[in-house]
C-alpha cells in the first residue's frame, strides 16, 4: 500500500495538505515507510527473541511445559559449574588461537594474492571454495580425515616411517582441541583474504611508487603504507570473524559434539546440548545469554577502531 | 534409508518373512474383528520411530504396519529420526500439540511430560493378561506413579563383542563371568596386540549401557530410590577405579567413540572386543563371513550383589493426549505386540530387538543362533534407567547430558582426579534433581 | 560502477612497483611455493570428500591392499543412492526454495532500508544505519532458544517459512551496509534531476537507482545465498520432519543407520550439496571481488 502512494508523483503533494499526504512526503515518514520491512523483521525476530532469551534464563522453562520466574537461579549454578566454565574456556581458547591464526593467515593469503600471478581468477575462485561450501559439510569431510582408525593423515606418517601407530585425533583433548580450531582455520582464510584482498586493492600503486623512490624497504612499505590504510577493514573483518567464531556450533556438533569429555564443548553447544537435547531451556537460554557480554566486548573494540574513519554512516 | 540395502537383506535372510507377510494379513482381518478398541472413522495416523540399526527389523515393522492398515483401513504415516533427535522432537510436539499421533523412542522419554501422554492400562493388561506377564523392567519403564503412559514395546540389548581366536590366545577358553576375569581378558588381549575397546565419548546407546553396568555392578548409583544423590562413595570410587583399569588396555581413541566408531573398527579388524548391540554381528554375517565365524557374545560380568545390574535400551512408545484416534493408537499398539506379529518382528531384527513379555522368551530366534542366546535375556537382566530411582525427566536429563560416562571419561583420560571427577558428576546431578 | 570492476582487474598487477625485478627463482620461493601449499590445504578436504563418494565400500576400509589417496574401480553407486533412493532431491529443492526466498525477502528489505538511510537522511537515519550494522553481530546461537519458543507459539514450528521468516534476520545487516556503500557512489545530481523533474522518492529508486546498483544486488544476493545455504543451527532447531529438512541438517542426520555411517553416502551429500554454490561462484566471483572493494572504498 505504502508502495502505490510512493509511486504517485511527489509534486502532487503539496497542494492537497492532508495528514495522508504528509505521510508520505515528509521526510521522516518517508523514512519510516522504507524502513518498515528491515524494522519489523529484526525486531519480530531478533531484537524481540534477543530480549525473549535473557527472561528465559530466568525462568525454569522445560520443553514440553512452561516455567516460572526463578531468578538468577541458573546463573548461579552455572556460576560454579565445571563443565560451563570449562566451556567458556574453550571458546576463548578457541577464538584466540583461530582468529589470531586466521588473520596471519589470511593477511599473508590476501598480500600473495595481491601479486602478479598467472591465473589469477582461477586462483581467487579456488581460495573462496572453503568459504562457499557449507561448513557442516566441510566439517564432515575432516571428521573423516581425522578418523581415529582411518584417517588418511595417520596412514600417511604410518607408511612414510614416521609413525608406528594412529593418532588419536578427536579422542585426545589437545588434539581435539587443535583439530577443531585448524577446521575453523581453514573455514576462515578465504573470507579474511579475499576481502582484505579488496582492501588492498584501493591503495594506489603510486604511493608505494613513491616510497620505493625514496628508499623504503618492502617491510616499511607494508608497516607505513598498507596496514594504516588497511586498518579500518581490518577492524570490520576481525570482528566479524572474531564473533563468528566465539559463537561457532555448527563446526564442533558436526565433528566431535563437544567431546572428548566436553574439551571441545563451546558455549554455544553447551547451550544447545542443556536447552534442547536435555529440555532445559533455561539454562541453555543462560548460557546463550552469558555469551553477550563477551559479545558486548568485541564489538566495543571494533567500535575504537572505525573511530578513525566513520564507517558507512557518513 | 534405502530400499537397495533392504532388499539385499531380505533375499538373504528374511525369505521366511516374505511367507509369512500373506499369512499375516489373514491373521490381522481376523485380529481387527475381535479388536475390542475400534478405530474411529477415517482415522489416520503419524508414527515417529527411532531409525533402525537393522534393515530387516525396519522391512518386518512395516510389514506390520501395512497388515495393519489393510485389516483396519487405518492408513500409518511412519517417519524416523536418528536416536539423538527422538526426544527433543517427542517433547516439542508434547508441548505445542502438533506432530505425530504417536512416537516410538528411547529409554524414559515419556516421563519427560506424563500428562501429555494417553493412558494406556488397558491395552497393558490386555497384552499382560494374554503374554505371560510384563517383565519388571518394562513395567518400570511404561508405568509413572503407577499408571501406564506407554507401552514398552521392545528393548535392545548390548552386550560384549568378542573376537573367539583373540580370546583363545588370551588365554581363555570362556568368557569370564566376574570383573577380574574380565580385567585379566582386556589386559591380555592388549599383550597380544588384539586390543578391546569400549566407547567413552557421548554415545547415547554404546557408552551409556557399559558405563552404567560398570557402575551399577559395583553397587553404586547416582541417585536411590527416593532421589537422593548418592554417587559420592567408596563403591563410585572403586568402579571408577576398575574403569580406568580397563581404559589402560583399550585401542587409542575411545574417548571420541559414537556409535558408531566400535562398529566400523570391530569390522575392519582393529578391534578385538567391545560393547554393542547385534548389529555388529549382524552386519559381519553380510558382509565380512570370516569375522562373523570367529566372534560370539558375552554377558556383563555380574558385580558383588550377584545379581545382574545391566543396562540395556528401552524402547517404548506413546500416544499424545491430543491424538484424534486413541482407539485407532491402542489398537495398534496392542496389534503390534500379538504373537503372530511380534514373534516374526523379533526374527526379522536378527536379535536385535527383545521382548518385554515373558511369552516370548520361547522365539526361536534365540535358539536359532547359539551366539543370539545373549541378546535374549536383555530385558529381564536390565534395570531401568534410573537405576535405584523411578524412571523420570530428571532421569532423561542425567542420560542426555551424559552425566555419568562424562564422569568415567574424565577420569580415564586423566583430565580430572578421582574426587574431583566424582564432585562435578555430584554436582551436575544436584543441578538437574534441584528441584525434586 | 563499471569503473570499479576494471580498476578491481587492473591495479593489482601494479599494486608492488618494483615486482618485476623479482627473479624468477625468488618469485618461487616467496610467492608461487607457499601459495601452492596454501591452495592444496585448502582443496584436500574436497579431494578427499569427492574421493570418498565414488570409493566402493570395501576399500574405504581397507587401507593396505588399496593405496587410500587414490580409487580402483571407481563407482557411482553412493552418488545413484543418493539421488534416486533418498529424499536427497527433496532436500535440495528445500534449501533452494529456503535460500532464494529468503534472499528475495532481504534483498526487497535491504534495497528500501539502505536507500532510505544514505539518501533520504531522515532524523536518526545515522543511528539506524548503525543499529542495522549493530544486528549483524547478534548471531544464531543466541537466539535459537528463545526464537524455538517463538516459532512454536506461532504454529510455524516445522515449517520452511519458519526459515524463509527468520533468515533476513541474518542477510539484511549485512545486505544493507553493502548496499549502502554502492548506493553512496551514485551522484547526487543524477537524483536531483529527477527530483526536479517531479519523480518520486519510488520511481528514483526503481528507475535510476537500481539500475546502477546491480553489481551490489548481485553480490548481496549471492552472499546471502550463502549464508542461508550454510545455515545449521536454525534449521536443526525449527525443522522436524525429514521431508523438510535442509541439505546441511538432513546429511548430518539421514546418512547415519543406527551405528553404522554410510560414509560414500555422507560424503556424496556433501559433495552434490556442495557444488551449486561452487558454481555459482565460479561464475559471479568477480563481482564479488569488485563488490567487496567497492563497500571498502570510502
Amino acid at each position: 500500500m505504502a508502495d502505490i502512494a510512493l509511486a504517485r508523483p511527489a509534486a502532487a503533494a503539496p497542494t492537497t495538505g492532508s495528514a495522508w499526504s504528509r505521510l508520505r512526503t515528509s521526510r521522516g515518514w518517508l523514512g519510516f515507510w522504507f524502513m518498515l520491512p528491515a524494522a519489523a523483521i529484526l525486531l519480530l525476530f531478533l531484537a524481540y527473541p534477543l530480549a525473549k532469551g535473557v527472561w528465559l534464563s530466568l525462568t525454569d522453562t522445560r520443553i514440553g511445559r512452561g516455567g516460572s520466574f526463578v531468578g538468577i537461579e541458573n546463573y548461579e549454578w552455572l556460576w560454579d559449574d565445571n563443565v560451563f566454565w570449562l566451556s567458556v574456556f574453550n571458546t576463548l581458547v578457541y577464538t584466540g588461537f583461530a582468529s589470531v591464526a586466521k588473520f596471519g593467515i589470511g593477511l599473508y593469503l590476501a598480500l600473495l594474492l595481491n601479486k602478479r600471478l598467472p591465473f589469477k581468477a582461477l586462483i581467487r575462485s579456488i581460495v573462496l571454495i572453503p568459504f562457499v561450501v557449507p561448513t557442516v559439510l566441510s566439517a564432515l569431510a575432516f571428521w573423516w580425515i581425522f578418523d581415529s582408525q582411518f584417517s588418511i593423515i595417520s596412514w600417511s606418517l604410518r607408511h612414510l616411517g614416521l609413525l608406528d601407530h594412529n593418532i588419536d585425533f578427536l579422542g585426545d583433548p589437545t588434539m581435539a582441541r587443535i583439530c577443531v580450531t585448524f577446521a575453523n582455520i581453514w573455514r576462515g582464510v578465504p573470507f579474511i583474504a579475499i576481502t582484505l584482498l579488496a582492501g588492498l586493492q584501493t591503495v594506489s600503486p603510486s604511493l608505494y611508487e613513491a616510497a620505493t623512490i625514496d628508499g623504503a624497504t618492502p617491510w616499511q612499505n607494508f608497516r607505513h603504507i598498507t596496514l594504516p590504510l588497511l586498518t579500518p577493514i581490518i577492524a570490520v573483518v576481525m570482528t566479524f570473524s572474531v564473533l563468528f567464531t566465539f559463537t561457532d556450533f555448527q563446526l564442533i556438533w558436526a565433528m566431535t559434539r563437544g567431546g572428548p569429555v566436553n574439551t571441545t564443548h563451546l558455549m554455544a553447544t553447551l547451550s544447545y546440548q542443556r536447552g534442547i537435547l536435555s529440555g532445559n531451556l533455561g539454562e541453555g537460554a543462560a548460557i546463550a545469554t552469558a555469551m553477550v557480554p563477551f559479545l558486548i566486548f568485541a564489538i566495543g573494540i571494533s567500535w575504537f577502531g572505525l573511530q578513525n574513519r566513520k564507517w558507512q554512516t557518513g | 534409508m534405502s530400499a537397495f540395502d533392504r532388499r539385499q537383506i531380505l533375499k538373504g535372510g528374511a525369505a521366511l518373512g516374505l511367507a509369512s507377510a500373506a499369512g499375516l494379513e489373514g491373521f490381522a482381518r481376523a485380529w481387527a474383528q475381535e479388536n475390542q478398541w475400534k478405530p474411529e472413522a477415517g482415522a489416520s495416523l503419524k508414527l515417529l520411530r527411532w531409525k533402525r540399526f537393522i534393515p530387516s527389523e525396519d522391512e518386518a515393522f512395516m510389514r506390520l504396519v501395512d497388515a495393519f492398515t489393510k485389516a483396519t483401513g487405518v492408513p500409518v504415516t511412519v517417519t524416523s529420526e536418528s536416536f539423538d533427535d527422538i526426544q527433543p522432537k517427542a517433547s516439542v510436539a508434547a508441548n505445542t500439540g502438533q506432530g505425530p499421533d504417536m512416537v516410538w523412542g528411547l529409554y524414559s522419554f515419556p516421563a519427560l511430560f506424563p500428562s501429555k501422554c494417553m493412558e494406556v492400562g488397558d491395552v497393558a493388561d490386555y497384552l499382560g493378561k494374554k503374554y505371560g506377564g510384563w517383565l519388571p523392567a518394562a513395567e518400570a519403564y511404561g508405568k509413572v506413579k503407577g499408571k501406564w503412559i506407554a507401552i514398552p514395546m521392545a528393548f535392545n540389548g548390548g552386550y560384549i563383542n568378542y573376537r573367539i581366536s583373540a580370546m583363545n590366545k588370551a588365554g581363555f577358553q570362556k568368557f569370564p563371568e566376574d570383573h577380574a576375569g574380565f580385567l585379566e581378558l582386556c589386559r591380555a588381549m592388549k599383550k597380544n596386540n588384539t586390543p578391546a575397546g569400549f566407547a567413552l565419548g557421548h554415545a547415547t546407546g554404546d557408552a551409556n549401557s557399559w558405563i552404567h553396568w560398570a557402575l551399577w555392578s559395583h553397587d553404586a548409583y547416582l541417585v536411590d530410590a527416593n532421589e537422593k544423590i548418592i554417587i559420592n562413595s567408596p563403591e563410585t570410587a572403586k568402579a571408577l577405579e576398575y574403569v580406568k583399569a580397563l581404559y589402560d588396555t583399550f585401542v587409542p581413541g575411545t574417548a571420541s567413540w559414537n556409535d558408531s566408531s566400535n562398529n566400523k573398527a570391530f569390522l575392519a579388524g582393529d578391534l578385538y572386543l567391545t560393547g554393542n548391540g547385534i548389529s555388529v554381528y549382524a552386519a559381519a554375517k553380510n558382509e565380512k563371513k570370516d569375522i562373523a565365524a570367529d566372534m560370539d557374545h558375552g554377558l556383563w560380568p555380574v558385580g558383588k550383589s550377584g545379581k545382574p545390574t545391566e543396562f540395556q535400551l528401552a524402547f517404548p512408545i506413546l500416544a499424545y493426549t491430543y491424538t484424534k484416534a486413541p482407539n485407532a493408537c491402542k489398537a495398534f499398539m496392542a496389534f503390534a505386540l500379538e504373537a503372530q506379529n511380534y514373534n516374526s518382528w523379533l526374527e526379522a531384527s536378527q536379535g536385535y530387538l527383545c521382548h518385554p513379555l515373558q511369552a516370548y522368551a520361547n522365539n526361536p530366534i534365540w535358539t536359532a543362533d547359539p551366539k543370539n542366546k545373549v541378546f535374549g535375556e536383555a530385558s529381564s537382566r536390565t534395570l531401568a534407567a534410573g537405576g535405584l530411582a523411578p524412571v523420570s525427566e530428571k532421569v532423561a536429563a542425567v542420560l542426555a547430558d551424559f552425566v555419568v560416562v562424562d564422569m568415567f571419561a574424565s577420569y580415564c583420560t586423566g583430565r580430572e582426579d578421582l574426587k574431583t571427577s566424582i564432585r562435578t558428576a555430584e554436582r551436575q546431578a544436584q543441578r538437574i534433581f534441584r528441584s525434586a | 560502477m563499471a569503473a570499479t570492476t576494471t580498476t578491481a582487474d587492473t591495479t593489482p598487477d601494479n599494486s608492488e612497483g618494483m615486482a618485476y625485478l623479482d627473479t624468477l627463482p625468488r618469485r618461487v620461493v616467496t610467492v608461487y611455493l607457499p601459495l601452492f601449499v596454501i591452495l592444496v590445504v585448502l582443496l584436500f578436504p574436497f579431494y578427499w570428500m569427492a574421493l570418498t563418494a565414488i570409493k566402493p565400500d570395501e576399500q574405504l576400509i581397507d587401507m593396505e591392499t588399496y593405496n587410500p589417496f587414490w580409487v580402483v574401480s571407481p563407482t557411482l553407486k553412493h552418488i545413484a543412492k543418493l539421488l534416486f533412493q533418498t529424499n536427497y532431491p527433496l532436500w535440495l529443492w528445500n534449501t533452494m526454495m529456503i535460500s532464494v526466498a529468503a534472499t528475495v525477502l532481504s534483498l526487497f528489505a535491504s534495497v528500501l532500508a539502505a536507500y532510505a538511510i544514505v539518501r533520504i537522511r531522515y532524523r536518526g537515519a545515522v543511528a539506524v544505519g548503525a543499529a542495522i550494522f549493530l544486528a549483524y553481530l547478534v548471531p544464531p546461537s543466541i537466539l535459537f532458544i528463545p526464537l524455538a519458543t517463538i516459532i512454536q507459539a506461532y504454529g510455524l514450528y516445522d515449517s520452511p517459512f519458519a526459515l524463509v521468516l527468520v533468515y533476513p534476520t541474518i542477510l539484511i545487516p549485512f545486505s544493507t551496509w553493502l548496499l549502502m556503500g554502492y548506493f553512496k557512489t551514485i551522484p547526487y545530481e543524477l537524483e536531483e534531476c529527477a527530483l526536479i523533474d517531479g519523480a518520486s522518492r519510488w520511481q528514483i529508486l526503481v528507475k535510476i537507482i537500481l539500475p546502477l546498483a546491480v553489481p551490489g544486488l548481485i553480490s548481496a544476493g549471492i552472499f546471502s545465498l550463502t549464508l542461508c545455504w550454510n545455515e545449521f543451527i536454525y534449521a536443526l532447531t525449527f525443522l522436524s520432519s525429514t521431508q523438510n529438512k535442509t541439505v546441511p541438517v538432513a546429511v548430518v542426520s539421514e546418512f547415519v543407520d543406527g551405528d553404522i555411517y554410510r560414509w560414500g553416502s555422507l560424503m556424496a551429500g556433501a559433495l552434490v550439496g556442495s557444488l551449486p554454490l561452487v558454481i555459482l561462484y565460479s561464475f559471479f566471483v568477480e563481482h564479488y571481488v569488485s563488490a567487496m572493494t567497492g563497500a571498502v572504498k570510502e
